[in-house]
C-alpha cells in the first residue's frame, strides 16, 4: 500500500499517464487545449497525472493506457540489456508507477517485467557500488531510477563511512564552543 | 564520542561499533600494584606486577596509555593464525572463517594504542587487511544471489563491522524485491511460461533459438 507521508510515493503519482476520456466533460478544456469550447470530447486522448487518472478511472470516466516507459520498445531494450537502459530519462519512478498501474491496467506482464528488470539492474548496482571509483559513478548514476539511486547510495555511504573511520583522523570531536575565546563582558 | 548515527545510513556508526567492541575482554600484564576494581560491569583485578589478568579492552587501553601495563594480543592475532585464516578464506568461496565478532574494531584499537605490544605488527596488520578485503569481496559476490525468492540471507560468521556495512543496502534491496514480488503482481503460470522478460502480446514475435 502507498505510504501517506512518503514524498517519493507522492511524486511518483505525479507522473503523466496517457488516458482516454470515456465520457465528455465540461469545464476541463485545459486538458485538451486544441479548441476553445472548454470541453473534453468523449474519446479524446489526454495525458493526466497518475493520481488524477486513477480517480477518474475508478469513476469510469477515463481508461488508462500504459505510458511510454512500458511500451514495446522499452521492453525490448530491457530484455536486451536491462542494466544499460536509461530508465531515469523515461520514468524516474519506473517501479513505483509500474506497481500502481498494474492494478488499474489489465496488463499482467508488467509484474514480471518489473521484477526481471530490477533483478538485472540490482546486480549492476551492487557491482558498481562496490567497485566503481567515484569518478566513474556519475555516468552510471544518470541511468538509475530513484529507487536504484537510493540503493546505490545506501551501499556507498556506509562504505565511505567505514573507510573514514579506518583512516582515523581525530578520535575526539571537539564541541564548537570549546576553545573559542570568551568575549569580555560589556 | 561519535555523533549520533544517521537514521538513514546504518543502525550504528563505525565509532559506535568501536565503543561496543571495547567491552571485549583482553589479557594484560600490569606493571603496578592495584586493588581489585569493583565496577558495574564486573570486578577486575587485583593487579600485581607481571601477573596477567583479564580486563575489558577500554580499561586495557586506558592503563596502556598511562604506561601501567602491556597488552597481550589475543590468540587469533598472531601471524600463524592469521595466515591460516587468510588461506582458508581464499580457499572457500562460500563460507566465512570464524573470527571474533569485533575483529576489525579490536585490531584497530590495538594498532592505535598498543603497537609496541604486538609482535610483527606490520605483518599482522597487512594480514588483517588482506583478510578483510577477501571477506568483503566474498560478501559482495554473495549478495548477488539476492533475487525475488530471497526471504532472508544466512550469513554465518559475519562480524559486526561487516554486517553493519552491508545492512542498509541489503535491507533496501530485500524490500524492493519483496514489493515487486507480491503474489498478486506475479502469476505463477506467468513466471513459468517465460522466466525472463515477457514482451507484450502485440508486436511481431521473433523466433528465438530454443
Amino acid at each position: 500500500m502507498s505510504q501517506y507521508y512518503d514524498i517519493d510515493d507522492i511524486i511518483a503519482e505525479d507522473e503523466l499517464v496517457p488516458a482516454v476520456f470515456q465520457v465528455s466533460a465540461n469545464g476541463v478544456g485545459l486538458f485538451d487545449s486544441s479548441d476553445e469550447t472548454n470541453k473534453v470530447e468523449q474519446g479524446s486522448k489526454v495525458e493526466l497525472p497518475f493520481w488524477l487518472a486513477r480517480e477518474l478511472h475508478l469513476r469510469q470516466a477515463v481508461s488508462i493506457n500504459l505510458p511510454h516507459c512500458f511500451n514495446q520498445k522499452t521492453r525490448e531494450e530491457l530484455a536486451a540489456d536491462a542494466a544499460h537502459v536509461d530508465l531515469r530519462n523515461r520514468c524516474p519512478y519506473f517501479y513505483e508507477l509500474g506497481r500502481k498501474l498494474f492494478t488499474l491496467v489489465g496488463d499482467k506482464t508488467i509484474g514480471t517485467l518489473l521484477l526481471a528488470a530490477f533483478q538485472t539492474r540490482y546486480r549492476e548496482v551492487l557491482i558498481k557500488a562496490q567497485t566503481a571509483a567515484l569518478a566513474v559513478a556519475p555516468k552510471f548514476l544518470t541511468l538509475l531510477t530513484k529507487e536504484e539511486t537510493k540503493l546505490y547510495e545506501a551501499a556507498q555511504s556506509s562504505m565511505v563511512a567505514f573507510k573514514k573511520w579506518r583512516m582515523g583522523g581525530p578520535r575526539f570531536q571537539k564541541a564548537s564552543v570549546l576553545g573559542r575565546k570568551r568575549r569580555p563582558f560589556e | 564520542m561519535a555523533t549520533q548515527s544517521d537514521p538513514h545510513a546504518s543502525e550504528f556508526s563505525a565509532a559506535e561499533l568501536e565503543f561496543l567492541a571495547e567491552d571485549e575482554m583482553i589479557e594484560i600484564v600490569p606493571n603496578m600494584r592495584m586493588e581489585t576494581l569493583n565496577l558495574i560491569c564486573g570486578d577486575f583485578g587485583p593487579f600485581h606486577p607481571q601477573i596477567a589478568t583479564q580486563v575489558p579492552l577500554w580499561l586495557a587501553v586506558a592503563l596502556k596509555k598511562r604506561g601501567k601495563c602491556t597488552i597481550r594480543p589475543p590468540e587469533w592475532m598472531s601471524v600463524e593464525k592469521l595466515t591460516q585464516v587468510l588461506e582458508a578464506e581464499r580457499d572457500s568461496q562460500k563460507t566465512f572463517q570464524p573470527l571474533p565478532f569485533h575483529y576489525v574494531e579490536i585490531s584497530r584499537l590495538l594498532f592505535d594504542h598498543a603497537r609496541d605490544d604486538i609482535p610483527d605488527i606490520y605483518m599482522v596488520r597487512s594480514l588483517i587487511e588482506d583478510i578483510k578485503d577477501v571477506r568483503f569481496h566474498k560478501i559482495g559476490t554473495g549478495l548477488e544471489v539476492i533475487s525475488q525468492r530471497t526471504a532472508a540471507l544466512k550469513l554465518e560468521h559475519l562480524t559486526a563491522m561487516e554486517v553493519n556495512i552491508v545492512r542498509p543496502f541489503v535491507v533496501r534491496a530485500l524490500q524492493a524485491f519483496y514489493k515487486l514480488d507480491s503474489p498478486e503482481m506475479i502469476q505463477e503460470s506467468d513466471l513459468r511460461a517465460n522466466r525472463r522478460f515477457p514482451t507484450a502480446n502485440h508486436g511481431p514475435k521473433r523466433q528465438l533459438k530454443r
